[in-house]
């Protein structure tokens, strides 16, 4: 690997933000060893409790919703959700995106025409607006939101693969690779891809941040993962109705959600920093 | 017979003509310097003949064997095995040239892992091996190492080292030295020399350095305009030009018996850009011999020393 990649987490990555992302996703990971309770137990003779009550011997630490249900525990499992979500559509939307940005950048001619200008009318499209529309067809779910995510978002790739593709291609080591006999798959991944992944590596934390708001999003309006799955969106949708006599619901995902997305922000912004000053 | 043979090459960029006939032969093992100014289709000729123009460049006409076999238009994957395979090619830039994220010991060895020549582990040996033999001190940790972290005299080194590790029948140099400063130029210069002869490659040097020229070449191809001028042994060429244009190219090398003070000789004029070259000979704005007859285009002629010119300078001229 590069020097720069071999460096990376001491150089780049800012303690704190880095800390909090990292708990995140270890609690989403081990998610059904650290809920103290069911996510998805009811008791209805426990509605709306208010952080600390006590109930069948246990404590709600941060309070149960207009089901019954332990917030902390929901908590906890919303966040495999929202992480889940948020690494496989960028995942794919990288993928997608980087490989249309790269052929295009690289192949020129009409193939770039038609790509980019595919690029563009996506980019034209309100992203909420492609969102819902996509899942009223699909339907809701957990893999038609990754889908729908994907859709929407793999231009903001191929815009930047485009870019960079279009300097590196004309680079002369990419000349001497092909010299050498490289065939054009191989010169694009073992050659031009290391050479721009940087700058990408920028537009893909940043989009981790925005896919986790875009399902909450698509959540809180009933289009993402059904219930009774926990999901931070969704909690934030029930909360609004309790907002004025039970906050706890409402204001607890509000906090994961902000934690979550600046963490990502921030490392995404240093990152930015540091390749910007590389250059 | 020839190992390389160009005929009547052509290379346009849309309705612009930057190659226009440039007929040339490489024999097994020989030098053959390209030489010409900037802009006289040198490096263009080059990259035909590996089949890595830019995507706005197009062959419009002639051919091009490699060992009797043609390559241009033979389809695609006809090319791709040559390169890196019966053809290298070194570029002028050594550090721009190299994957600044690639360990130099893993570029040296690409084109034999391309080809399928050598398992991964063999090619890294002998990556090794042939990055000791190109002067690489220490090659076993330098494998290891960044561009970045070498010379440029030692990424010349390195680029050397990458085309020459597949034993190419043919290695085209296109102004390997012109980014090195001198006393790096001379041992790079050396160092293409033996190993080709070491391998019995023979080498496309193309230069515009009429030193390099009497140093490594055994015949000279002088570029003029997109066509070849004059073409011969460079005995011959250095002791005799026939053509205009290489008579005052050599007049331009600065001698060391030359008297202090005095101007440097400089080829009057500049060169023409391909939009506005003139009907007939392409050197006539710029040449004291030219006449009317020089509105027609003179034919390269016959023979071992070949001149296309209408009143080429004969024997006791110079």
């Amino acid at each position: 690997m590069s020097v720069a990649a071999t460096r990376l987490p001491a150089r780049i990555l800012p303690w704190w933000p880095a800390i909090l992302l990292g708990a995140m996703v270890l609690v989403a990971i081990f998610a059904p060893l650290l809920a103290p309770m069911d996510p998805d137990r009811q008791n209805l003779l426990a509605r709306l409790k208010v952080p600390g009550f006590e109930s069948r011997g246990a404590t709600n630490w941060l309070g149960t919703d207009e089901l019954g249900r332990d917030i902390l525990s929901r908590l906890i499992h919303g966040a495999r959700v929202s992480i889940s979500v948020a690494v496989l559509s960028v995942l794919l939307s990288g993928v997608v995106g980087i490989t249309v940005g790269m052929l295009a950048g690289y192949l020129r001619g009409w193939t770039e025409t038609v790509l980019m200008r595919l690029v563009d009318i996506f980019l034209s499209i309100p992203a909420i607006l492609l969102a819902i529309i996509t899942v009223a067809v699909l339907g809701p779910g957990f893999f038609n939101v990754i889908l729908v995510l994907a859709l929407t978002r793999w231009p903001r790739y191929a815009r930047v693969a485009y870019g960079q593709t279009l300097s590196v291609a004309r680079q002369p080591f990419v000349t001497l690779a092909r010299s050498m006999g490289c065939s054009v798959p191989r010169a694009l991944l073992r050659h031009i891809l290391p050479n721009i992944i940087g700058p990408i590596l920028v537009v893909a934390t940043l989009e981790f941040g925005l896919m986790v708001l875009f399902e909450a999003g698509l959540s809180f309006l009933g289009l993402g993962v059904q219930p009774p799955t926990a999901s931070w969106g969704a909690m934030l949708s029930t909360g609004r109705n309790y907002v004025a006599t039970a906050w706890w619901i409402a204001t607890f995902p509000g906090l994961a959600l902000f934690m979550l997305v600046l963490s990502a922000n921030l490392i995404g912004d240093r990152l930015s920093d540091i390749i910007g000053k590389g250059r | 017979m020839s190992l390389l043979e160009v005929t009547d090459l052509a290379v346009a960029a849309g309705s612009l003509q930057l190659v226009d006939g440039v007929t040339l032969d490489v024999r097994p093992g020989e030098v053959v310097a390209l030489v010409g100014e900037s802009g006289s289709g040198k490096s263009l000729t080059a990259l035909s003949v590996i089949g890595l123009l830019a995507d706005s460049l197009r062959i419009t006409r002639g051919s091009i064997r490699f060992d009797g076999v043609p390559v241009h238009g033979a389809g695609g994957q006809d090319m791709a095995d040559l390169r890196g395979n019966g053809l290298a090619m070194i570029f002028q830039e050594p550090v721009s040239s190299l994957n600044p994220l690639m360990p130099i010991g893993a570029q040296v060895a690409e084109s034999l892992i391309v080809h399928g020549r050598a398992s991964a582990a063999d090619a890294a040996q002998q990556a090794v091996r042939m990055l000791g033999r190109v002067g690489i001190p220490d090659p076993e940790r330098r494998a290891h190492q960044l561009p970045a972290e070498l010379s440029g005299g030692m990424c010349q080194r390195v680029m050397i080292a990458a085309a020459l590790i597949s034993r190419p029948r043919l290695l085209i140099a296109d102004e390997p030295t012109t980014a090195l400063d001198v006393t790096i130029q001379a041992q790079i210069l050396d160092l293409i020399r033996d190993l080709a002869e070491e391998e019995g490659t023979a080498v496309l040097m193309i230069t515009h350095d009429m030193g390099i020229v009497a140093e490594m070449a055994d015949r000279v191809c002088v570029m003029y305009g997109g066509r070849v001028v004059e073409q011969g042994d460079v005995h011959d060429i250095f002791r005799q030009p026939r053509h205009p244009y290489t008579a005052m190219l050599l007049r331009t090398i600065p001698r060391l018996d030359h008297p202090p003070k005095q101007e440097l000789f400089a080829i009057p004029g500049n060169v023409p850009s391909p939009r506005n070259w003139p009907q007939g000979c392409r050197f006539k704005t710029r040449c004291d011999r030219a006449t009317a007859q020089c509105d027609a285009t003179p034919a390269l002629s016959e023979g071992a020393h070949r001149v296309a010119c209408f009143h080429p300078l004969s024997e006791g001229m110079t």
